[in-house]
């Protein structure tokens, strides 16, 4: 009897934490957008979590009404949001660009509501699935059976894809001309401008990769919990943004970082403390650990510049 | 000829006066409901049923030889909304009964409007408990949803045999009062809660609680929510492997839950069963069948008796606001109740009414009446 619980208790950990990691990864997809465009223009993009969820219903559009193969789609939609991120910025952000920065923050918002409507005509207010037909069928199968625990397929897929695109992520930004461009930037704008960089094409570029890992996010959601509404993107963004911040705002790694400690720890309090609490359990943790480190996990506590 | 045209223009101008009288002596019928937003699927089934109704009447000749003419509400189910629509009723002394209204939080909104107006209201879906002790104007022909929690307990431990189950309830006051309804039955019944767990409206993830609840091992999972929820709920549960049955209340009773090829098998309770209702639903199924090209869900069923109800209740006492509250209250017992398409609807002294519940299930994407009911 003791041994059993043991067993049950045990296996009911380890699925909990595959559970975490699958949720943290979204939100660690989505951070990476919101903490990259800080990085680089100190903006607050509260449209991102909008475009998470018009990558969603993009490729909802095209698997149903076009009949586009799954992974095509899933392409063709990566491709469409990084475009549409950089129409974002040019629309929105860029006339701003040397305005209070309190001006483009306001325009973020309006962007993140604007967006909302649109999808709201578009495809209505009631929640849509992807047709099972869609989908590949190995995303329903079981990857990992023992005892209670059970994984399946598409949670496999999910913490695979989100584990692949970081690595793509972080050479990128590492080992090529245009993420160091990025880095420049990030630490002096006009320094960097001077030394040649075409800042507006790197910050474009910014947008673009932001935007790309989010419509992946969106639609791994969109999939795994058969699910999308137009409001989907605001609960996700505000969670995304928490976790960009948990890890310290403007750190790559800090946002892939703060976005899995915050879903361990919202799935951790649904399962052991208080389900009920769940969102106040995640925040907090991102408060304590604010509190203790102001500039975040990562974060590096720069003076501000006078 | 000239005497002719004369004579024929007296006569078109004595119609169009008349007409114009008969107009005036309509019988104004409002029907408040969300017609538009985001329930309005639930409210266009409130205005075929009040329509329908309304039109069979009319075509009988009316209410002691005047028409109903019904008004259409429109207040989104927002208690902001339905407190305007409430406040300019209650002023109207053409009014004197409304329909209405749909929510729950709409009705608890327009209730005291009512009751400071001294304007009776018949709510065909409102089903908090608080609602009909609040206000000695405000009756409904739908059941509580203590008696629809209570009910559920009693069904699958008669029905199913189901003894061990578990709870997954969203914290608001409906599912938390469909929830405790539940089980102090289930108690009574020695239905086993080994777990319940709460989520809250935004929550979209739904895997933490549910593999708990795969450790706990139940017969079935209770989800006292909404649909939208729920049919997350439900497929979530099935990629996890929770091969358990699920059922819940009216809130779960939505058109989502079909397009859901996991949600076979759900059940959920209902006022109304179009295949299984009484010989003495059959002309107003088809009927309604005819006019609207589908079939009338339970909002048409209660709205359409609901209106039968008020009309009956002008035909006997006329149309004055306090004649007809008394004449509603005085429908207390089987001989004084009124025998609609949805069965009896006997008031208690709280406006409220013990209605038989059914239960419905989803085969082959389609909601059909489950196999077994019980009385």
């Amino acid at each position: 009897m003791d041994l059993q619980y043991l067993v049950d208790s045990l296996s009911l950990f380890f699925q909990q934490f595959v559970n975490g990691l699958t949720v943290g990864g979204v939100y660690a997809l989505i951070a990476v957008g919101y903490t990259m465009v800080y990085g680089v223009i100190e903006l607050i993009n509260f449209a991102h979590g909008e475009i998470y969820m018009l990558g969603a219903f993009i490729a909802y559009h095209l698997v149903t009404v076009y009949h586009v193969p799954f992974f095509a789609a899933v392409v063709l939609t990566v491709m469409l949001c990084g475009l549409f991120g950089i129409l974002l910025d040019r629309a929105a952000y860029r006339p701003l660009r040397n305005a209070p920065r309190l001006a483009a923050l306001i325009t973020a918002i309006g962007a993140s509501i604007f967006l909302q409507n649109v999808a709201l005509i578009k495809w209505g207010a009631q929640i849509r699935s992807f047709p099972q037909t869609s989908l590949p069928s190995f995303f329903g199968k079981t990857a990992f059976q023992a005892g209670d625990v059970q994984i399946g397929w598409l949670q496999v897929f999910m913490l695979l894809v989100t584990f692949v695109l970081m690595l793509v992520l972080h050479a990128i930004i590492n080992h090529t001309r245009t993420g160091t461009a990025m880095r420049a930037i990030a630490q002096d704008k006009r320094t960097a401008a001077l030394m040649g960089i075409h800042v507006d094409r790197i910050i474009s570029f910014t947008f673009a990769i932001g935007s790309s890992l989010g419509a992946v996010a969106g639609i791994l959601v969109g999939v795994f919990y058969n699910a999308l509404w137009p409001t989907m993107g605001y609960t996700a963004g505000v969670k995304a943004f928490a976790a960009a911040v948990l890890g310290g705002i403007g750190s790559v790694p800090g946002a892939m970082l703060g976005g899995v400690v915050l879903g361990v720890a919202e799935v951790f309090g649904a399962g052991y403390i208080s389900s009920a609490y769940r969102d106040g359990i995640a925040y907090a943790v991102m408060i304590l650990v604010i509190l203790f480190k102001p500039s975040g996990i990562l974060g590096k506590s720069t003076v501000q510049k006078v | 000829m000239r005497k002719f045209a004369s004579a024929a223009t007296w006569i078109c101008l004595f119609l169009g006066l008349s007409s114009l009288v008969w107009a005036e002596s309509d019988i104004k019928l409002p029907v408040a409901s969300p017609f538009t937003g985001q329930l309005a699927t639930f409210g266009e089934g409130v205005k075929n049923g009040a329509e329908l109704k309304a039109s069979e009447i009319n075509a009988a000749g009316g209410i002691n030889g005047r028409s109903i003419a019904i008004s259409l509400e429109d207040e989104l189910c927002d208690p902001k909304e339905a407190t305007n629509v409430a406040t300019r009723l209650a002023g109207d002394q053409q009014v004197s009964i409304v329909i209405g209204h749909l929510c729950s939080s709409a009705s608890l909104a327009a209730l005291p409007i009512y009751r400071k107006a001294k304007l009776p209201a018949i709510s065909p879906a409102s089903t908090n408990p608080q609602l009909g002790k609040s206000s000695p104007y405000y009756f409904r022909n739908v059941y509580k949803d203590d008696f629809q929690g209570a009910f559920l307990a009693r069904y699958i431990s008669e029905a199913l045999g189901w003894k061990k189950v578990a709870i997954f309830f969203e914290t608001n006051d409906y599912s938390m009062g469909l929830k405790s309804a539940f089980v102090e039955e289930a108690r009574k019944q020695k239905v086993r809660i080994v777990g319940e767990e709460a989520y809250t409206s935004e929550t979209t993830d739904f895997t933490p609680q549910l593999s708990k609840f795969r450790m706990l091992r139940p017969d079935a999972i209770f989800i006292p929510g909404y649909a939208p929820q729920g049919t997350l709920i439900i497929s979530q549960a099935r990629k996890l492997g929770l091969n358990v049955g699920f059922y819940g209340a009216d809130g779960l009773d939505d058109e989502i839950m079909l397009g859901n090829p996991d949600a076979e098998g759900l059940l959920v309770t209902t006022p109304f069963l179009p295949d299984g209702a009484g010989p003495e639903a059959s002309g107003f199924i088809e009927a309604y069948r005819k006019r609207f090209g589908k079939e009338p869900n339970w909002f048409a069923a209660n709205t359409y008796d609901a209106v039968g109800i008020a009309a009956r209740a002008i035909e006997k006492v006329g149309t004055d606001r306090e004649k007809i509250r008394e004449y509603l209250a005085s429908m207390n017992s089987p001989e004084r109740g009124y025998h609609g398409i949805t069965g009896l609807t006997v008031f208690d002294e709280n406006g409220d009414c013990l209605k038989a519940a059914f239960v419905k299930t989803i085969r082959k994407g389609q909601w059909v009446s489950a196999e077994k009911q019980i009385k």
